[in-house]
């Protein structure tokens, strides 16, 4: 039995929605930083099931610079999340409001 | 040497005394002073040498600017007319720089002065020499400057500041009808050049328009202190005196009258007409005026008015010749009479109040004898200077009707009286102040200028004694007038009344005023008529109310306009404008990660609804 193309995008979907809401519900740097994350994947996910389904390379081709692009981002964001932390004793959102005042 | 290049470094030589005055000299006042003089001698030689090669005339022209297929150029027209003025403005102005070597010796500020003059006679001469509209203008603008800086010599007094002022807006009204006139021209006759202009005129006399003669003749309004710009010239006085004699009475005032002769030929006769009242209504006012002044100067400026009426009557009538010629003996003596008074004034400690000196005669002989001569030429005493002149243009008058040649004669019999007045009370009798005491006749510096102007003053009538290639344009209009009808009878008759004129003036202020007087009489008989005679026709009062009242209340308005509308609407509403949408922008900068995700939001779904073609 095959999986139709439709399963996959309702995955990655779902996936997107719950990593948009965690982007904009969450308080802490790091979780908005999975979620953002999440909806890296959620496109990888949508992408592949599009080349698979197309018969093309393309899709695939496109996933690999998202993850590899995602990993020096994950690099750099994380040390910038620790940098954060020694300097503020804090990740949390709403008290990096340095900007309004 | 050729004639053009004589005139181009009599031209340029007082603008580098001028510059070297002005960069170098500032501190040294006696060396500035030779420098001017210097300058002064050299402009009356090249002068000479230019006359002597000029054969013809002179014509060149430069391109100075050049706007698309409009061009200003700068050039020289030199004819017989711009070299007896040239001759007339280097020699007057050579002697009154020599003279000025005496007077300001003691002033602080000689250097400023002297540059003044020279750059003075720099402009001076490029009205002369110019040969465009717009060349005339630029100098005309430039004698105004040096005039302004020379009037205003001693700073620090609040009349000579404001007589400063007062010359140079004055006449920037007349300039503004001037330059009006020059665009016109320009626009009618697509040049400014005089000989361009002259020619299309001669081929085609209907092309004369009254209205660019009336707006150019605005220029000479102001500039010769004709009705009714006339009101700079007396406060004028506050300058230093050989100033007074060289700018106010001898040649910067007489430059707006060469200026109508050397464009006679853009005028129509209604113009002339009206130019002729003019000066003869001036001539006359003037003359009334100068017996309710006690300020020796300015009873002289007002003479310098009437004259100057008389020449402007002179080229009203037709006669430009003779209104040159008039020109040149009044430059001559009157230079003579501000020089002499300027003598006085300064062996006077500067007592310039004519009730205050008396005696004068004893005192300084050779000042006195000199005045005594500039005065009867000044009257028109047979066989001085200004009889020639004067009775050239009462014939001219009397030829053309009653009323005008009635008139000048009025004023010819009123200048011999005030000037009867001013010798009787300021050389006879006994010293009326201390300073009239002490009186002390003046060095050889200034006397000398005022001995050759006193020959030319007595000489300078007697055309056949000019040299050949001057005051050809005078023979003309003389030979014109002595071919009219009734030329003989009138010139008799004008002879007669004229000396009986100049006589009965001198005789009657002697017995009127008094040998040596120490107060007015007419002031302590008639206070009412010295009183309206002081008044001058209330024409400062009008002015005065005129700007006070009438153009300072346009002015509050236009300032409250400009302050509501321009500066409250305009200026600050559009800033306000602006400043509302700053205040509704900077309430999104929430500085809340959050914040910004739902931006960000907003304007994603935005540029979707825009891709998709949904708005």
């Amino acid at each position: 039995m095959t999986i139709g193309l439709n399963a996959f995008l309702l995955v990655s979907g779902l996936l997107f929605a719950i990593g948009l809401l965690g982007v904009i519900l969450r308080r802490n740097t790091l979780v908005i930083y999975m979620s953002l994350e999440l909806m890296l994947n959620a496109v990888n996910i949508a992408l592949v099931a599009f080349s698979r389904y197309n018969g093309t390379m393309d899709g695939n081709i496109f996933v690999f610079f998202i993850i590899t692009v995602a990993a020096a981002e994950v690099a750099v964001g994380l040390a910038i999340i620790v940098a954060l932390f020694r300097r503020r004793q804090s990740v949390m959102v709403d008290q990096l409001n340095a900007l309004s005042r | 040497m050729t004639a053009t290049q004589s005139l181009l470094f009599a031209l340029l030589t007082p603008l580098a005394s001028a510059a070297l005055i002005a960069f170098f000299l500032r501190r040294r006042g006696a060396l500035a002073s030779y420098v001017s003089v210097a300058a002064a001698a050299a402009i009356f030689v090249f002068t000479v040498l230019a006359i002597r090669g000029m054969g013809e005339g002179v014509v060149a022209s430069w391109d100075w600017l050049t706007f698309g297929n409009f061009n200003v150029s700068m050039g020289f027209l030199f004819d017989g007319t711009s070299a007896t003025m040239l001759t007339m403005v280097a020699f007057v102005g050579f002697l009154i720089h020599v003279f000025s070597l005496g007077y300001m010796a003691d002033d602080k500020a000689r250097a400023r002065f002297f540059g003044g003059l020279s750059i003075f006679m720099f402009s001076m001469l490029g009205i002369i020499l110019a040969d465009n509209l717009i060349m005339i203008f630029i100098f005309w603008e430039l004698v105004g400057f040096s005039s302004y800086m020379l009037i205003g010599h001693y700073l620090d007094t609040e009349e000579a500041a404001a007589a400063a002022k007062k010359a140079f807006i004055v006449n920037r009204i007349g300039d503004l009808g001037f330059l009006v006139g020059i665009v016109y021209a320009y626009w009618h006759f697509g040049t400014t050049n005089l000989s361009e202009m002259q020619g299309i005129v001669a081929a085609n006399s209907e092309l004369i328009s009254a209205t660019i003669a009336a707006l150019l003749a605005c220029g000479f309004i102001g500039k010769s202190a004709q009705f009714p710009l006339h009101v700079w010239l007396p406060d004028a006085m506050a300058g230093p005196t050989p100033v007074s004699a060289l700018i106010h009475a001898a040649t910067m005032v007489a430059a707006g009258v060469y200026f109508l002769i050397r464009i006679t030929f853009l005028f129509p006769e209604s113009i002339l007409c009206g130019i002729a009242i003019l000066g003869t209504s001036v001539a006359v006012y003037a003359g009334f005026c100068a017996y309710g002044q006690y300020d020796i100067k300015k009873i002289l400026a007002y003479s310098t008015l009437s004259q100057l009426g008389y020449m402007a009557a002179a080229f009203g009538l037709g006669y430009p010749g003779i209104a040159l010629f008039h020109l040149i003996t009044h430059a001559f003596f009157k230079a003579l009479l501000f020089l002499g008074a300027g003598s006085i004034i300064h062996g006077c400690h500067h007592e310039q109040d004519i009730f205050k000196m008396g005696g004068i005669f004893k005192k300084m002989p050779v000042t006195s004898i000199t005045f005594l001569l500039g005065v009867l030429a000044l009257c028109g005493v047979y066989g001085f200077s200004g009889y020639f002149s004067k009775d050239a243009i009462l014939i001219a008058a009397g030829l053309q009707g009653n009323v005008l040649f009635t008139l000048l004669t009025i004023g010819a019999l009123l200048t011999a009286g005030y000037m009867g007045r001013l010798v009787w009370i300021v050389f006879f009798g006994k010293p009326k102040s201390e300073a009239a005491e002490h009186a002390h006749e003046s060095g050889v510096a200034m006397l000398l200028p005022l001995i050759i102007l006193a020959v030319l003053s007595v000489a300078g009538g007697y055309l056949s004694l000019w040299p050949e290639q001057l005051g050809q344009i005078i023979r003309d209009s003389k030979d014109d007038l002595h071919h009219l009808a009734g030329y003989d009878a009138m010139h008799f008759r004008v002879a007669i009344l004229g000396s009986f004129a100049a006589i009965f003036g001198l005789l009657c202020s002697l017995l009127f005023y008094g040998w040596g007087a120490s107060e007015d009489r007419l002031e302590k008989k008639a206070g009412p008529v010295y009183g309206f005679l002081k008044a001058r026709l209330w024409f400062d009062e009008i002015y005065g109310y005129y700007v006070a009242k009438i153009q300072q209340r346009l002015a509050n308005l236009l300032s409250v306009l400009d302050i509501f509308l321009i500066k409250g609407v305009l200026v600050r509403g559009s800033a306000g404008v602006v400043g509302i949408f700053s205040m509704a922008s900077k309430s999104l900068h929430v500085g809340n990660i959050h914040g910004y995700v739902y931006w960000f939001l907003i304007g994603m779904i935005f540029f979707w609804v825009v891709a998709a073609g949904l708005f």
